[in-house]
């Protein structure tokens, strides 16, 4: 591991990495307040004006898709900047045009009443019925650009490295270990292999997503100029769905380096694991389909592709990286901290959040509950219980190998209530959906009302949850470097 | 009702999974050899896999079976009635409301601004079934009510501060 860096180097990269965990942290927290508000106006407990209540609703899909990115990014930094060169210069000016966007998003939401949702479906931008103007929809829509430049850039970078010391993408993704050109032993590290996939994947999805975003642009500036709102929607779903399960794809990197430390099990890539991702790069690029089940206008081979791809999405985390982690925690004499009891929580929610994704992209089930409160319930769990979990399972691994800072019951409290809280969160929302409650209401009929406020409960005990994870990294933040080096890192196997 | 089967089959599975994790969790603290389980789990993985793969083609063949895009095969002298549909921020307009139980009809939506969800629920409030309302098209929900009683039209998709307002009536009679 961390052999080829001298310490100064180590604790430098820590510092990046430590902001852009900390904004992420903070910032998914906040939105998750959000989120409660939310269902708590649902739930009929509070009144919030529906104006306020969309502001929320943009605000809290955003915020939370760049926060996470923003941290997940930061553990495939962290990891694959032992395998290949990074420019740091790169991952910093993604943080500070990250910044920039968020700024321009947030003064154009709460300054402009801004309030499309995340999913700023052409021509809404433009035409929201005299809620907001060009400023607002300006703001957000540059906003989201420069965010996805900034990204873009850094997946170019992630790019350019991997090309450098592999030779090309393909190699990075094993493709010549598959073809059996070269010998398994000799395949490159899963860290490689999972962040060549959210290359590949983000630099289309981001391509995607500023093409749309500047037509959109050129519309809410000049509306004369008008474009096919089925090819946005396409655009816009390509880039929101493969951009939101990138995150995933970042966070499960470090559930292949934590794991093998804490069980002194190696998590090596064989083909069946090359494949697999090769197989998930292919279908989260093309599985976006599944979001427009309900557009019977769209070629039919293409909507029952959406099901049949989605479905064999789930296979390679179902029968390879899930079964994988399974395999080595199995008696293994693992230690249990709070590092590896996230990293194996976070398995179990990407699966169990992968079942009710399943059904909803079974067309005759996407029938009667697209758009319901199913869809939220499933990425809530894959996203807060697994992907965010991940998140922050790299970083009481990181503050335990890079400072002496010790975890605590309180720590222990935190697990408990934020996992309780997210299932709770997601299971509420499953309810709401299986009940057909609307997704995206600023209301609901008294019927639909008390799954939300079981919701709002469950999104409290998560921010608890949360505030206590955040607590624990700030008090690392304040120690780091304490007794960071590469024997630190050892030290755990 | 689809929701209910959706439900359960989804509980099961996410049940199954807990209960495997909790399995290996609770497993976890004695301590083997890697080599002989790497040798028995693989094996059993491909198991696995293929009973996967398996289950997931029959359903994916059972549910594909019949598809909400495709038009019914209407029978002699029982043609359709067609419904327009037009999305508008924020209201339906709907070329007729009132139908009779056992008639075909066919809801032709679109949408003269942004993009609006056309969603019919019962007098239960359970969704039963809907499309989407596009600007420049014209997408199709093809339906026969068979109980008698007032249908709420519901917007699901949004489509600005006053969505949850969006709210039309269809009524059935016998």
């Amino acid at each position: 591991m961390v052999t080829t860096i001298n310490k100064g180097e180590f604790k430098s990269r820590n510092n990046l990495i430590a902001t852009y965990l900390i904004i992420g942290g903070l910032v998914i927290a906040a939105m998750m307040v959000f989120g409660i508000l939310m269902l708590l106006a649902q739930g009929g407990v509070l009144d919030l004006p529906p104006a306020a209540f969309y502001q929320f609703l943009t605000i809290h899909g955003t915020g939370m898709i760049g926060g996470a990115a923003l941290a997940a990014s930061a553990v495939m930094w962290y990891f694959l900047s032992n395998y290949v060169e990074l420019s740091k210069k790169v991952f910093k000016l993604n943080l500070i045009l990250s910044l920039i966007g968020v700024v321009m998003v947030i003064i154009g939401v709460f300054s402009f009443k801004y309030a499309s949702a995340w999913t700023f479906l052409y021509p809404l931008p433009a035409l929201s019925g005299g809620a907001w103007g060009v400023t607002g929809a300006l703001l957000y829509l540059v906003g989201m650009l420069i965010l996805g430049v900034g990204f873009l850039l850094l997946y170019i970078d992630t790019g350019r490295a991997i090309i450098k010391k592999h030779g090309s993408l393909g190699k990075g993704l094993g493709w010549d270990v598959i073809s059996g050109k070269r010998a398994e032993k000799d395949a490159p590290s899963p860290t490689v292999v999972a962040s060549t996939m959210v290359t590949i994947v983000n630099v289309s999805a981001l391509t995607t997503g500023a093409t749309v975003l500047i037509m959109n642009i050129i519309n809410v500036v000049n509306p004369a100029f008008t474009f096919d709102p089925l090819l946005a929607k396409n655009l816009t779903y390509a880039f929101g769905h493969i951009f939101a399960n990138s995150i995933i794809y970042m966070g499960v990197i470090a559930v292949y380096e934590i794991l093998p430390r804490y069980t002194n099990r190696p998590w090596k890539s064989n083909r069946p694991f090359l494949i697999a991702w090769t197989m998930s790069t292919a279908f989260t690029l093309v599985i976006y389909t599944h979001h427009m089940l309900m557009d019977s206008v769209m070629p039919k081979w293409m909507l029952i592709m959406g099901q049949v791809l989605s479905y064999a999405n789930g296979l390679p985390v179902l029968v390879i990286t899930a079964y994988g982690a399974l395999m080595i925690v199995y008696k293994s004499g693992v230690k249990w901290d709070m590092a590896s009891g996230l990293i194996f929580l976070s398995m179990f929610g990407w699966v169990v959040g992968v079942v009710p994704a399943i059904v909803d992209a079974t067309i005759v089930v996407n029938h009667v509950m697209h758009n319901t409160k199913w869809v939220p319930g499933h990425f809530h769990m894959y996203m807060g219980l697994g992907a965010v979990v991940m998140i922050f399972g790299f970083i009481y691994y990181l503050s335990k190998v890079d400072s002496s800072l010790q975890t605590n019951g309180l720590d222990k409290v935190g697990f408990i209530s934020y996992t309780l809280g997210i299932i709770s969160v997601s299971v509420g929302f499953l309810i709401s959906g299986a009940l057909s409650t609307p997704r995206r209401w600023a209301t609901h009929f008294p019927e639909w009302m008390a799954p939300a406020v079981f919701g709002a409960i469950g999104g409290v005990l998560a921010v608890v949850g949360l505030t206590i994870f955040i607590i624990h990294f700030i008090r690392y933040v304040k120690v780091r470097g304490t007794a960071g080096s590469d024997l630190n890192e050892q030290k755990l196997a | 009702m689809v929701q209910t089967v959706a439900w359960i089959v989804s509980l099961i599975f996410m049940l199954l999974i807990t209960a495997v994790f909790g399995f290996v969790a609770f497993k976890s603290k004695e301590k083997r050899d890697y080599e002989p389980i790497k040798k028995k789990w693989y094996k059993a993985r491909t198991f696995y896999g293929a009973t996967l793969v398996v289950v997931m083609l029959i359903i994916t063949i059972y549910t594909l079976r019949e598809l909400p895009y495709n038009q019914p095969v209407y029978g002699a002298g029982n043609d359709p009635t067609i419904v327009d549909v037009e999305a508008i921020q924020f209201g339906w307009k709907m070329s007729e409301t009132e139908f009779k139980v056992g008639e075909p009809i066919e809801f032709h939506v679109t949408s003269t601004d942004v993009t609006h969800g056309f969603g019919i629920y019962d007098s239960e409030l359970n969704l039963i079934a809907q499309t989407q309302a596009m600007p420049d098209y014209t997408n199709k929900v093809y339906i026969t009510f068979d109980k008698p009683g007032t249908y709420d039209v519901l917007c699901l998709e949004y489509c600005g501060l006053a969505h949850h307002l969006m709210i039309g009536k269809i009524v059935i009679t016998e």
